[in-house]
């Protein structure tokens, strides 16, 4: 029996929307808070079920009986709409991920993405920008300072890291040529490499501009606890809060899903031409595709409980003088190699091993910099008086 | 010195060394005392809840004397014992509890050796749903207090 693909479309749209607030619930937000709790030298929350593993039912029942407030002059239908808009855009950027290869249920060959679009890339940015709208909308209309100092800030850091992480992914199409998803994956399989390798400057851009696009640490400044009362939504309380906490998950998944699928292979195995790593190709591919997007989330989570929030000018500065700069020589350096070297796999592996080369050597460098640098300051140090 | 600066600032050396410490945090095995299932023992100087032995007491009312907010209220009358002699009885010894600052005075102004009042009985569960009733001790409350899990024998400090 073969049925439509749109039947199949709507099931996948279903499972998505079904699924994916219910993971961001249980499973992201108790892995980030007991992580987090670990490196902070603490427990996290482990009373609510063996291990805690039922906070997130704790946490929904909590948010949807809360009180669900609106402030007396505030814009009634805007602070309706604003937590809306956070969600949806967000939500609809799944549509274009590809989270796995075609897989065959009885006579249907099924592909693991809801829609592959040529511009699938393209969709994706445009979608996740309009996300924004609902932090702006949401902190003007609550009509509370800090919230308007929220959102504004909200705009202005994504104005800047937009500029960035288009400018990487860029160098991404010159390898890939191609800005539909699912093309991006199967090139890289036909290069043989990921475009990890030869876009290690593009990756380390676009993931930092994609921290910063979904306002988490440490460029959570629309949110700033410390200094604006937690910011846009200091006045949203309830289901209309827990829109806000889901929209800035999803956005967080979605970064990593497009950092998975444009510089890690997507469903790929590692380096799945090696001989001697053939039998990794015995798990399914949504599963690495998965596990890849749970390391990004993980990343997110350390992040967060390493570094401390930047300055409202060391954010732009950062934006603006060192990852637009830097952008735009990597797309550069990234045109010239495939001009110059024929073919189109030949540039990308010499442009993998400089990177890498050059990396390893400065890293090195400043290695041995800090020891030396460390050395001297403990000479310097005077020697206990023996008595 | 500005190469090597921007050596540092390009290769992110600093955030490195700062995931690194988180990150075998991570792994780090946690000492949090898990408070109803496990518990902690306070240390031997450790000021608790208060006990009285009432044989000890010589009703001399210098605890009462010494405490700075004057919430021990003692009474007593003379009786005569077998041997026809008096004898100091309590009425009443009550420590209004909920006032009380744990400063310890009490138990340095006791005369007797060893103490007949004294805090360190490694006591901390004090919480109570009605201050008046639960936090006010009678004598009975104040000597009963042989049966409570965390309380340990008394010891006595050597003082020289």
């Amino acid at each position: 029996m073969t049925l439509s693909p749109l039947f199949w479309t709507y099931v996948k749209v279903v499972l998505l929307v079904a699924t994916v607030p219910a993971i961001v619930g249980f499973v992201i937000v108790l892995a980030e808070r007991r992580i987090m709790g670990f490196m902070q030298a603490r427990l996290g929350p482990n009373r609510v079920g063996p291990q805690g593993v039922l906070q997130g039912l704790a946490d929904l029942v909590k948010l949807v009986t809360k009180e669900d407030i609106t402030p007396a002059k505030a814009e009634k239908a805007v602070h309706f709409l604003a937590p809306v808009l956070a969600v949806i855009p967000a939500l609809t950027a799944l549509a274009v991920i590809p989270f796995g290869p075609p897989v065959r249920i009885g006579k249907n060959m099924i592909p693991l993405w809801v829609a592959d679009i040529n511009i699938g890339l393209l969709f994706l940015l445009a979608i996740t920008s309009i996300g924004v709208y609902g932090i702006i909308l949401g902190g003007w209309s609550s009509n509370n300072k800090y919230s308007l100092l929220g959102g504004l800030r909200s705009a202005a850091q994504l104005v800047s890291y937009e500029v960035p992480m288009g400018l990487a992914l860029v160098s991404v199409l010159l390898m890939s040529r191609s800005l539909s998803l699912v093309e991006i994956v199967r090139r890289q399989e036909a290069t043989h490499l990921w475009f990890f390798f030869p876009g290690m400057i593009a990756f380390f851009i676009y993931f930092v501009a994609g921290v910063a696009e979904t306002n988490r640490n440490p460029f959570d400044l629309p949110e700033a606890e410390s200094e604006l009362v937690s910011g846009f939504n200091t006045e949203y309380s309830g289901v209309k809060f827990a829109f806000f906490f889901l929209g800035e998950y999803t956005a967080m998944i979605i970064i990593s899903c497009v950092a998975v699928t444009v510089f890690f292979g997507g469903w790929l195995q590692p380096f799945p031409h090696v001989k001697a790593l053939q039998f990794l190709g015995l798990v399914p591919g949504a599963v690495w595709f998965l596990l890849k997007v749970g390391g990004f989330i993980f990343a997110y989570i350390w992040f967060r409980s390493t570094f401390p929030r930047y300055r409202f000018d060391q954010l732009m500065a950062l934006g603006w003088k060192w990852l637009i700069p830097i952008s735009l020589a990597n797309i550069l350096v990234v045109a010239f190699a495939i001009l110059l070297f024929p073919g189109r796999t030949t540039g990308l592996v010499w442009l993998s091993w400089a990177f890498s080369g050059v990396f390893v050597v400065m890293y090195l460098l400043a290695k041995l910099r800090q020891k030396l640098a460390k050395r001297d300051r403990l000479a310097a140090v005077p020697q206990t008086v023996e008595s | 010195m500005a190469l090597k600066k921007w050596l540092d600032k390009l290769t992110l050396l600093d955030l490195f060394d700062g995931l690194s410490v988180t990150g075998r945090h991570l792994f780090k095995k946690k000492v949090t005392i898990e408070y109803p299932e496990q518990k902690k023992l306070p240390s031997d100087r450790f000021r608790g809840m208060f006990r009285l032995d009432e044989e000890r007491c010589i009703k001399c009312t210098l605890c009462a004397i010494e405490c700075p907010i004057n919430i021990i209220y003692i009474d007593w009358h003379n009786e005569k014992n077998e041997a026809g002699k008096n004898e100091k009885v309590l009425d009443r010894f009550d420590v209004d509890l909920k006032r009380c600052m744990f400063c310890q005075l009490c138990e340095e102004a006791c005369p007797t050796v060893p103490k007949s009042i004294w805090l360190t009985t490694k006591t901390y569960e004090m919480a109570a749903y009605d201050r008046n009733e639960s936090l006010y001790l009678d004598i009975r409350k104040l000597t009963d207090w042989r049966e409570a899990p965390n309380v340990k024998p008394f010891t006595v400090v050597e003082r020289g």
